[in-house]
């Protein structure tokens, strides 16, 4: 009995041995870690030999911690997912092997499939560092239900800043004491938005072309295009025709849309999904649109936002290897289609979109298209491809702060902008010290 | 073993003197470890990285000696960090200590129903900070937020108390003076417990009137516990705010909410500045240094012990 035993134990071993084990770590909360998990699921039904632990391991901010907290005591994940802006420091880090080497060496991957728009976001000096996975931009959603309520056409969304301030002013209600009863529209306080209505009127952040052609320097927002998206925040707020948000608070914006306290929102295109089904729950009907521009503005496009897969350095060879066929497995188009449905990330593929059209998926999902046709009819410049500085979150957070300080009349929209691009250019030379 | 009775295993060891003089350190090694790997090294770990600027994966180090602190003490953004701890420290320990002083008043009454009283009001106690902060932000969204509510309904208050100077600092500090009120009423409590019925007695005697007798009597008789607890909530006020703000503000509207705490977090885990965190953190260690050292340098002479 005892040697049955031990010969098991064995056995056992051994064959948990055979696997090649890989970490996944994502920062995909709610639904979406069970999500993540049912299609790390389907890769190991065809890959047996492979066994894939998937960690969530909270927000994009908590997993580069996580990272870099693992890299220090030496024993990192094999994929992790980090946020768009985090890829300098990645960069820098020296911890990740590039894309662009192991599909060089795969014959059997065509990277020619990938979208040039979300291709070119995480290119740096020509070379691809990480793997697209989630990819969105933000676009306006309304509420068409409560624009007709207030004798608007709910087949014209606002085009342009001065339209959007027009209809948000219009859709404001207020009751007998004053009090805001329903408001215009809102977006979560993030300097996300910042960025997308710099590239909406083709504008960069920074310099050497957002930091595409070189190191940046210096930061060069500090104008016009700045400064009336600053002014139209400022007077949307002011006139009450605008809730604002905590600082990066999402979900909080969410939820005024959904509970019909404002009219209009802008967000993430990775929340079609969820908004549409809310609405349904609501009872009132969705609108989906692209950004707004000011109507003197020069014609820019969106960012992608979102995060991507990074392949970590330093596994044997094997397990590298099995991470690389996860890789490819995540951004092959049954998945990319799977993860576009089910939250409104669009595919970062092209034949993803087609065997889509061809399923007639965007006429019955027309937001999905939105999001979709917004990226593709951007212009493709420096300027859209968004721009690459180390230190983006804390510029994320002075931008946030200026923005905060202007809307408290701490600050006049000329000042509160002077101030975040002179903190902003601080932050970078700061980091670039270290670089140097 | 104070009283020469010792275990066995010293005899063991021979000489029953030497042992004796062994046997503490001995006994003290597990603490010590446990200090030393998880205080003392990474505290001496800190002071060592707050001389360097060191890049987010820490593989780049360079020496800067004092320059961290100098960059510190000239940005802007740092000493206003500085004043708002201040305001919100002090705000909070004057009303925490206050309201949990005349609770603790009316919780010594005796009335019928104290216990339960008691136990709700000891709740916030048991929650962790982060929770009590999603409560209150609850409480008072603009949006589903019953007090807001009924705050912008009844009294014409309609406000943002997340977005708007001064009512996010006012909501933070409600927040933590809630959380941080049960105990200081268990100290007030046990201490309130303690004064003797006879000194009251004698003062009723004397003529002397409640408001005399709780502001002349009582509270010089608890002063030891009222600097005991100021200490301990600046110390629980500066460090574990960092809940409370994180989840009601995020340190906003602009930095007006940032703490030297939510600063430190922001700076080590949002924008990988290990360098110059490391210095706010020796800088908050120095500042700690000082409350302890005021403690136990006055807390033996200045305050009124019975």
């Amino acid at each position: 009995m005892k040697k049955l035993l031990v010969v098991l134990l064995a056995v056992l071993v051994v064959l948990s041995f055979a696997k090649v084990q890989i970490q996944f770590w994502h920062a995909m909360g709610g639904n979406r870690i069970e999500l993540i998990q049912s299609m790390a699921d389907e890769f190991m039904k065809l890959h047996p030999d492979i066994e894939v632990k998937v960690q969530y391991t909270g927000s994009y901010r908590d997993t580069l911690n996580k990272l870099i907290a693992a890299v220090k005591a030496g024993n990192p994940p094999h994929i992790v997912q980090i946020y768009e802006i985090g890829t300098q420091v990645m960069i820098d880090g020296g911890i990740a092997i590039p894309m662009q080497d192991l599909i060089d060496k795969d014959k059997t991957f065509d990277i020619g499939k990938f979208m040039p728009q979300v291709l070119n976001y995480y290119k740096v000096n020509g070379k691809l560092y990480s793997m697209p996975f989630n990819s969105s931009n933000p676009i306006l959603y309304y509420n068409k239900t409560l624009f007709k309520k207030a004798g608007l056409d709910p087949n014209h969304p606002p085009r342009t800043f001065e339209e959007l301030l027009e209809y948000a002013k219009k859709l404001t209600v207020k009751d007998a004491n004053g009090n805001i009863v329903q408001a215009g529209i809102t977006w979560p306080l993030h300097a996300w938005f910042f960025e997308q209505f710099m590239a909406v009127q083709n504008a960069p952040l920074v310099d050497n072309n957002n930091g595409r052609t070189g190191r940046a320097t210096k930061a060069v927002f500090n104008h016009e295009a700045a400064l009336r998206f600053f002014k139209l925040w400022y007077e949307l707020t002011k006139s009450g025709a605008m809730i604002n948000t905590n600082k990066e608070d999402w979900d909080a914006a969410d939820q005024y849309f959904v509970s019909q306290k404002v009219a209009m929102l802008i967000t993430s295109t990775s929340d079609v999904a969820y908004l549409s089904k809310m609405a349904k729950e609501k009872g009132f009907e969705l609108g989906t649109a692209f950004l707004p521009r000011p109507k003197e503005a020069k014609s820019g496009g969106v960012i992608i936002g979102g995060a991507s897969l990074w392949l970590i350095g330093g596994h044997p060879d094997k397990e590298t290897q099995a991470a690389w066929e996860f890789i490819k497995f995540m951004a092959s188009p049954e998945m990319q289609i799977k993860w576009h449905t089910n939250t409104g990330y669009f595919p970062v593929r092209k034949d993803a979109v087609e065997m889509l059209l061809e399923r007639g998926y965007y006429a019955e999902n027309p937001h999905h298209l939105t999001a979709l046709l917004q990226l593709l009819l951007s212009n493709q410049t420096y300027n859209t491809r968004g721009a690459i500085i180390g230190p983006f979150p804390q510029i994320r957070d002075i931008i946030e702060t200026a923005i905060q300080r202007m809307l408290n009349d701490e600050m006049t929209p000329e000042e509160a902008l002077k101030w975040a691009e002179k903190e902003a250019t601080k932050a970078i030379k700061e980091y670039n010290e270290i670089y140097q | 073993m104070g009283d020469g009775q010792s275990p066995f295993i010293l005899t063991k060891w021979g000489d029953r003197r030497m042992s004796r003089k062994i046997l503490p350190y001995i006994l003290l090694i597990p603490t010590f470890i446990v200090i030393i790997t998880f205080i003392y090294w990474p505290a001496a770990y800190s002071f060592k990285l707050s001389m360097y600027r060191v890049s987010p994966f820490g593989n780049r180090m360079i020496f800067v000696g004092l320059k961290n602190f100098k960059k510190l003490f000239e940005d802007t953004q740092y000493l206003t960090a500085m004043k708002t701890t201040l305001i919100y420290v002090s705000v909070s320990v004057i009303i925490v200590i206050f309201l949990s002083f005349t609770i603790s008043l009316l919780l010594n009454m005796k009335v019928p129903g104290t216990p339960i009283y008691k136990a709700l009001i000891f709740i916030p106690y048991a929650i962790s900070p982060a929770i009590a902060g999603t409560l209150w932000a609850f409480l008072f969204n603009p949006v589903v937020g019953f007090v807001h509510y009924n705050l912008s309904h009844y009294f014409g208050i309609n406000v943002d108390w997340f977005t708007e100077k001064p009512y996010a600092l006012i909501l933070v500090i409600l927040t933590s003076v809630w959380k941080v009120m049960p105990f200081d009423i268990i100290f007030y409590l046990a201490g309130l417990q303690n004064i003797p019925e006879d000194v009251l007695e004698a003062a009723t005697l004397d003529g002397a009137s409640s408001w005399t007798k709780t502001w002349k009597i009582v509270f010089p008789l608890l002063s030891p516990i009222t600097f005991y607890l100021i200490i301990m909530n600046i110390i629980s006020f500066m460090f574990s705010s960092f809940a409370i703000i994180d989840v009601v503000t995020r340190g906003g509207p602009g930095d007006y909410t940032t703490t030297l705490i939510y600063r430190l977090y922001l700076d080590a885990f949002a924008f990988q500045k290990t360098g110059i965190a490391a210095a706010e953190s020796v800088i908050l260690f120095i500042i700690m240094a000082v409350v302890t050292f005021i403690y136990f340098y006055f807390g033996e002479r200045r305050v009124h012990y019975q």
